[in-house]
């Protein structure tokens, strides 16, 4: 495996990162928003 | 694990502003780890000094000092800033600064993020603490006095302080929420070529769970304090029974948050525990994949449990049973990491320096948090001890002894990496020994206290309880006077010092000791090959 971390691999592992980070933040809103429409 | 090459960058690429500009506008991991720790430092001693005041007022019998409402305030504060602004901060501080040395990567992944989640936190700590200042000018009537809970109603009908309490749990939790997606996708995306998941230090293992955690509860808690607020000024009754709500379902929801929280604050520590003994053991971890797997099963188990934190509530005996075998079965994997621990240090080349002290001390004062522990999640038993200064002695030798003891373990640890220079010795053995036996000094005698009696949450007590209350706050006083060595011993080591090798420690081993003390601005820009 390549030991240099070329500035395209790093561009592609910061967009990998990046879109995870999209995900566990809507995950993270949706249990909150979510949880008022729950009915007792 | 063993490393195949390595090539520490160079001192190359500086260019920072100085001065506050660097602090304020810095994306490197360890700027940022480094303001995560000064700040919960401070916070550590503005809480600290907040439950002085409380150990003052109770050195005696009687009222003496303030009105049982400051009193209160003064309780619930200390709680709030010592859980949010102290000790998850430092264990934020260690994940920045740790992480990207231990896996190999040259930052965080997302550093405008991480610069934007440690700087919520100092508006966050102002809110917290602000109607303090307001009430002296006649604003309000003070701070947060439910306790760090917010249990409704009381805090349906208290003061501004509430409201403030709220939006500073909001803005906490966007903090913690965005470091923890920082650290999972940084643990994910930028780890060393050959580093695999079961390759991952112990460190890294129990910080990627703890963020799981926030991210999966801090959302709840924010819910339920929306609906506080909404109950508060916009005519809800979530938790209001004289408007059909039930104030039951707030203990809920607060402490589906409140027991994984726990957990939160415990798991970093228990990652680098590991660390430290094998370190100065000069043996490898033992049982590494059951330490994994244990860290798992708690973080699960922690989601399932909250109710025994309200036994007494009212609840039917089906449920009752079920969250108490649930707590118990808790014990099971802590007692694996417990196994674990000790069996690092089995028969090891052990040498005592400070970190290694402080790990002996987290172990055996943790252990009575874990022992104290199960006779609370016990139902029975628990309806006796509920509210009382036994509950406070448990989540203080959890919290302290297990929480800000490990932190301390840390520091130690990496101290030397970070500023180049060694400690004191000689100081922090000194705040080793004060800091344990004022700990005990403090909070053993809490334990008989609660045992006799005595409820948590109030400004005076009966006669009986005086000797050990006076006991308990002369051990809080030396206790809280002896962090000031630390305080000390950490300011000299950054000022200056006996220079710090790269593998600072003889049995240290991992990534981050393959660089140099203090490690350069821009780590692992060519990343070590893991074998």
């Amino acid at each position: 495996m390549e030991a240099t971390l070329t500035p395209a691999e790093m561009a592609r592992r910061q967009a990998a990162a990046r879109r995870t980070a999209w995900a566990l933040g809507a995950a993270a809103l949706a249990l909150y928003l979510i949880g008022f429409l729950i009915q007792r | 694990m063993s490393i195949a090459t390595t090539h520490p960058a160079e001192h190359h690429g500086e260019h920072h502003p100085s001065g506050i500009l660097r602090w304020l506008t810095t994306t490197n991991h360890k700027d940022i780890g480094t303001m995560y720790l000064t700040f919960a430092l401070i916070m550590f001693f503005v809480g600290g000094i907040m439950i002085l005041a409380v150990r003052a007022e109770l050195f005696s019998p009687g009222l003496q000092l303030m009105k049982p409402e400051f009193f209160n305030q003064l309780i619930g504060v200390h709680a709030l800033v010592m859980i949010f602004a102290a000790l998850m901060p430092a264990a934020t501080g260690f994940a920045n600064w740790q992480l990207p040395l231990m896996i190999g990567a040259p930052d965080m992944a997302l550093p405008r993020l991480n610069n934007w989640g440690f700087w919520l936190l100092p508006p966050a700590a102002i809110l917290l603490t602000l109607p303090f200042t307001l009430a002296l000018f006649g604003i309000g009537d003070g701070a947060i006095a439910t306790g760090w809970t917010f249990y409704a109603p009381l805090s349906v009908q208290g003061g501004i302080g509430v409201d403030f309490a709220i939006f500073a749990v909001h803005i906490l939790g966007v903090s913690s929420i965005m470091g923890s997606i920082n650290i999972i996708v940084t643990i994910f995306n930028l780890r060393a070529p050959g580093m695999t998941m079961m390759k991952l230090p112990l460190f890294a293992w129990g910080w990627l769970i703890t963020a799981f955690l926030l991210i999966a509860t801090i959302p709840v808690l924010a819910g339920a304090v929306t609906m506080l607020l909404t109950d508060r000024h916009f005519g809800t009754h979530f938790f209001d029974a004289a408007g059909g709500g039930d104030p039951i379902l707030f203990q809920h929801l607060f402490w589906f948050f409140g027991h994984p929280e726990v957990y939160i604050l415990l798991l970093p520590v228990w990652g680098l525990m590991p660390h430290v003994l094998s370190t100065f053991s000069r043996k490898p971890t033992y049982g590494y994949k059951a330490q994994v797997y244990s860290f798992i099963a708690i973080g699960v188990l922690s989601v399932i449990v909250w109710a025994h934190h309200f036994f007494t509530v009212g609840m039917p005996v089906p449920a009752l049973i079920y969250f108490m075998f649930s707590t118990m079965s808790i014990s099971l994997p802590l007692a694996v990491l417990f196994f674990c621990w000790v069996a690092t240090m089995w028969r090891g080349a052990m040498s005592f320096e400070t970190p290694m002290l402080f790990a002996q001390g987290f172990i055996v004062l943790f252990g009575m948090a874990g022992l104290t522990g199960l006779v609370l999640a016990d139902v029975a038993a628990d309806a006796q001890y509920h509210h009382s200064y036994f509950v406070v002695a448990h989540f203080h030798y959890a919290l302290f002894a297990g929480g800000i003891m490990g932190v301390m373990t840390g520091v130690y640890y990496w101290l030397p990496k970070w500023t180049g220079h060694m400690y004191s010795e000689t100081l922090g053995k000194w705040h080793f020994w004060l800091t344990v036996v004022s700990f005990n000094l403090t909070f053993i005698p809490q334990f008989f206290l609660g045992l006799a009696g005595m409820p948590r949450r109030i400004p005076d007590y009966a006669l009986q309880f005086s000797e050990f209350n006076a006991i308990s706050t002369v051990g809080a006083f030396i206790l809280g006077l002896s962090q000031l060595l630390f305080a000390y011993n950490i300011w000299r080591c950054v000022k200056g010092g006996p220079k710090a090798e790269g593998r600072v420690w003889e049995g240290a081993e991992g990534l981050e000791w393959e660089l140099p003390s203090p490690p350069p601005h821009h780590s692992w820009e060519t990343q070590p090959v893991v074998k």
